[in-house]
């Protein structure tokens, strides 16, 4: 039942990738890391999904300590992030100088010449960083990317309605841990009450990052398999049993349909809902908000492994860029440097990826939303050391977490999770044979 | 002196077809550049294969045209095309001649009601899509706010694999059909008033004036808006990836939606550019049968 390490899984998803990343190796670029040394005073494009104000605190860092820099940053719709980087980077686009990545792409990104090699500062990013988000960049020997962010899930729940309802409230221990079918429980119990339109919410309700924990806590794994990390395993029963739960929920009316992914924390700020899994950026979202709340540990099914997302984004330099220097500059001083790393989440409410800038986060996350927060920093410490489960790595993720994610929407609206998954695994073996 | 002059008018001729050339030539580049290179290419690109993990691009003749007709999405996407082809077409053509017709005679207010037909041509699709997003949500949106009022169930609209292209026909209407309307509007008033003034001296009613001079009259416009039409709907894909993202279950996967999907988010180029072939194909074929039959009615 005790979680396995973080490192032990990686460490395992790692090797089954040897093959994919020596084919990897084989077509990649062979230009040297640029050298931050050389930067001259320039103009550096970033391209990202959040909102300017969220960078605005770090390029303001950056430039007041770099003279004759500048940055200019440019924001993407989160759900056409990956498109427009297939897309602008495939152009060779040289008006990208550094742009988000998603974590789990790093190796296609990487595959298909997306990415500049990073590896010259491999030893430092491994100084100032948890293993977890040092080795989610490494494909092979050579690092990709520079993580800037970590993530993990916390449940929040809505404490009047929970105690008007007659529900004793979870605990933020992680000893005391609930489980889903606990959850759900308490969930029908305070929706028949009337106290809250809805139950149970997860955010990212048609997302991977947030659902893989449910097939993981059934020990049916990411769903991929094989030596080349590039087999389809998303039919066995923990992946259906899991599946079935989720479809549930939408269909005994716990959670809304036809409300997407993101759209969902304004139900649980209204106080509309008892209980919602979220992000620790929540916790800055909901501050705002007038419902009493609270947070609690991501639950796990009963007997099964107590499980949790993690990783975020990596930032990435574009091949295609004219000034890597200056753009490998402004990388370090967001992602290596303590100091600019925590100007990255002065605006928002996540968790620095250097491990300097997390200390001294945590406990001003845990300040923000007075007595309603509190607990917020251990947990996440908590998660981040023992349950955290990274998404696999894989040079197939891109078509994985397309394919997974239109087949959770359409479980979610009612179709059966064993033929759904079926079709699924078809749709993959397909895109993934045009990788090989 | 005969030949003297029709040297002369052959220099003439010459010189005249120099100038139009010179004229022509920029909007010549332009389509040899945008349309004919581009098109040129993703031919080509159709019958390669590029390997993410090598690097490689091969030939592999028509290997990506056979695993397409073999490939369950491509079929279901084709099927959905045409299905929705079959349907939106005439419905936005019929309903924009009705209005047009309505719009057209003497009525009370007309002008007032004629801008808010025309009104959602000037919302931004991706605008149109968040509103009709929150006007279909099954539990708390308007549609089925709506129902209840009239003691209706409410339905699951975009959530159905059975409505929600129907759903999106439904919003696509709302924006296109007054934009359509206008070109019908601009036919009806060009129609000559002295037909109508004969055929009321012969005794003939609103229906038979329809009929018989308002419809074949307004053949032309009715031509161009049924072809463009149909053109500007088998692109559609916007209120396709914001909505429903092809589904539930491939239901709203048009074919301009699972060529993105194919290109850009699975990475499979060459079997997204042999897709775009495909759509070039049946687009032309679709636009060849509705010329031919309307060539048929003039005879």
């Amino acid at each position: 039942m005790s979680p396995r390490s973080p490192r032990s899984r990686l460490a395992a998803a790692a090797a089954v990738l040897t093959s994919g990343a020596l084919a990897l190796a084989a077509c990649s670029d062979e230009s040297p890391t640029p050298s931050a040394d050389e930067a001259t005073p320039s103009a550096i494009n970033l391209l990202g999904p959040e909102d300017p104000a969220t960078f605005a605190p770090l390029i303001e860092g950056f430039e007041a300590e770099h003279d004759g820099y500048s940055v200019e940053y440019t924001q993407v719709p989160f759900d056409q992030l990956n498109s427009t980087l297939q897309q602008r980077l495939g152009a060779e686009d040289s008006t990208i100088d550094v742009y988000t990545v998603d974590q789990p792409r790093v190796a296609q990104l990487a595959a298909q010449g997306y990415l500049v090699d990073l590896t010259d500062l491999a030893d430092e990013a491994q100084e100032v960083m948890s293993p977890t988000m040092y080795d989610v960049n490494v494909i092979g020997e050579e690092m990709w990317a520079a993580s800037i962010w970590d993530s993990t899930q916390l449940m929040f729940y809505n404490v009047d309605a929970l105690t008007a309802a007659g529900v004793e409230p979870p605990s933020s221990d992680p000893a005391e841990r609930w489980t889903w079918e606990e959850t759900v429980a308490a969930a029908e119990q305070v929706q028949a009450a009337g106290e809250t339109e809805w139950g149970l919410i997860l955010e990212q309700i048609e997302y991977y990052y947030q659902l893989q924990p449910l097939m993981a806590s059934l020990g049916g794994g990411s769903g991929i398999t094989g030596e080349d990390a590039l087999t389809p395993d998303i039919t066995n029963d923990a992946w259906v049993e899991a599946m079935t739960w989720y479809g549930d929920l939408f269909a005994d009316g716990l959670a809304p349909r036809g409300v997407g992914s993101f759209e969902t924390s304004p139900i649980f700020a209204d106080g509309e809902s008892a209980f919602f899994v979220g992000g620790p950026w929540d916790v800055g979202v909901f501050s705002e908000s007038e419902t009493n709340w609270a947070v609690a540990p991501m639950p796990y099914f009963d007997g099964g492994e107590q499980v949790t997302p993690t990783g975020s984004w990596s930032w990435g330099i574009n091949p295609a860029s004219q000034n890597q220097a200056a753009a490998l500059l402004f990388l370090e001083y967001a992602t290596l440097n303590p100091e600019g790393n925590l100007l990255s989440t002065e605006a928002t409410t996540i968790i620095p990826a250097n491990a300097e800038a997390a200390a001294e986060y945590l406990p001003q996350l845990e300040e923000l939303a007075g007595d309603r927060s509190a607990g917020v920093a251990d947990l996440i410490t908590y998660e981040l050391e023992n349950t955290a489960f990274a998404r696999p790595l894989t040079v197939g993720y891109v078509q994985f977490e397309e394919v997974m994610n239109t087949a959770f929407a359409d479980i979610r609206n009612g179709s059966d999770p064993a033929e759904r998954l079926a079709e699924a695994t078809s749709q993959l073996e397909d895109a993934w044979s045009q990788l090989r | 002196m005969t030949s003297t002059i029709a040297g002369r008018t052959r220099k003439v001729r010459r010189g005249y077809g120099r100038v139009a050339l010179a004229f022509l030539a920029p909007a010549i580049v332009v389509l040899v550049l945008v349309r004919l290179v581009p098109a040129a290419s993703a031919l080509y690109g159709s019958l390669t294969r590029s390997s993410l993990l090598t690097g490689d691009t091969r030939f592999v003749s028509w290997e990506n045209y056979a695993e397409l007709l073999g490939n369950p999405d491509f079929r279901g996407a084709v099927g959905v095309t045409v299905l929705f082809t079959l349907i939106i077409n005439p419905l936005q053509v019929a309903i924009a001649f009705a209005l047009a017709v309505l719009f057209t005679r003497r009525l009370a207010g007309v002008r007032w009601w004629r801008s808010l037909v025309i009104l959602p041509i000037a919302v931004p699709p991706a605008v149109s899509a968040v509103v009709w997003n929150v006007i279909y949500r099954p539990d708390d949106g308007l549609a089925n706010a709506v129902l209840g009022v009239l003691g209706l169930p409410p339905q699951p609209f975009l959530t159905s694999p059975d409505q929600a292209l129907a759903a999106i026909i439904v919003l696509l209407s709302w924006v296109g059909v007054g934009y359509w309307m206008l070109f019908l509007i601009a036919g009806i008033n060009d129609v000559p008033g002295e037909l109508y003034e004969a055929a009321a001296l012969d005794g003939a009613g609103p229906w038979r004036k329809f009929f018989h001079i308002t419809l074949p009259m307004c053949r032309r416009p009715l031509a161009f808006v049924l072809v463009a039409d149909t053109v500007s709907n088998l692109l559609v894909f916007g209120p396709v990836q914001m909505l429903t993202g092809g589904g539930p279950e491939g239901s709203t996967n048009l074919l301009m939606y699972d060529i993105y999907t194919r290109a850009y988010t699975l990475g499979d180029l060459g079997r997204a550019q042999a897709e775009v072939v495909v759509l070039v194909l049946l687009t032309v074929v679709i636009v060849a049968g509705q010329f031919r039959m309307l060539r048929g009615d003039e005879r």
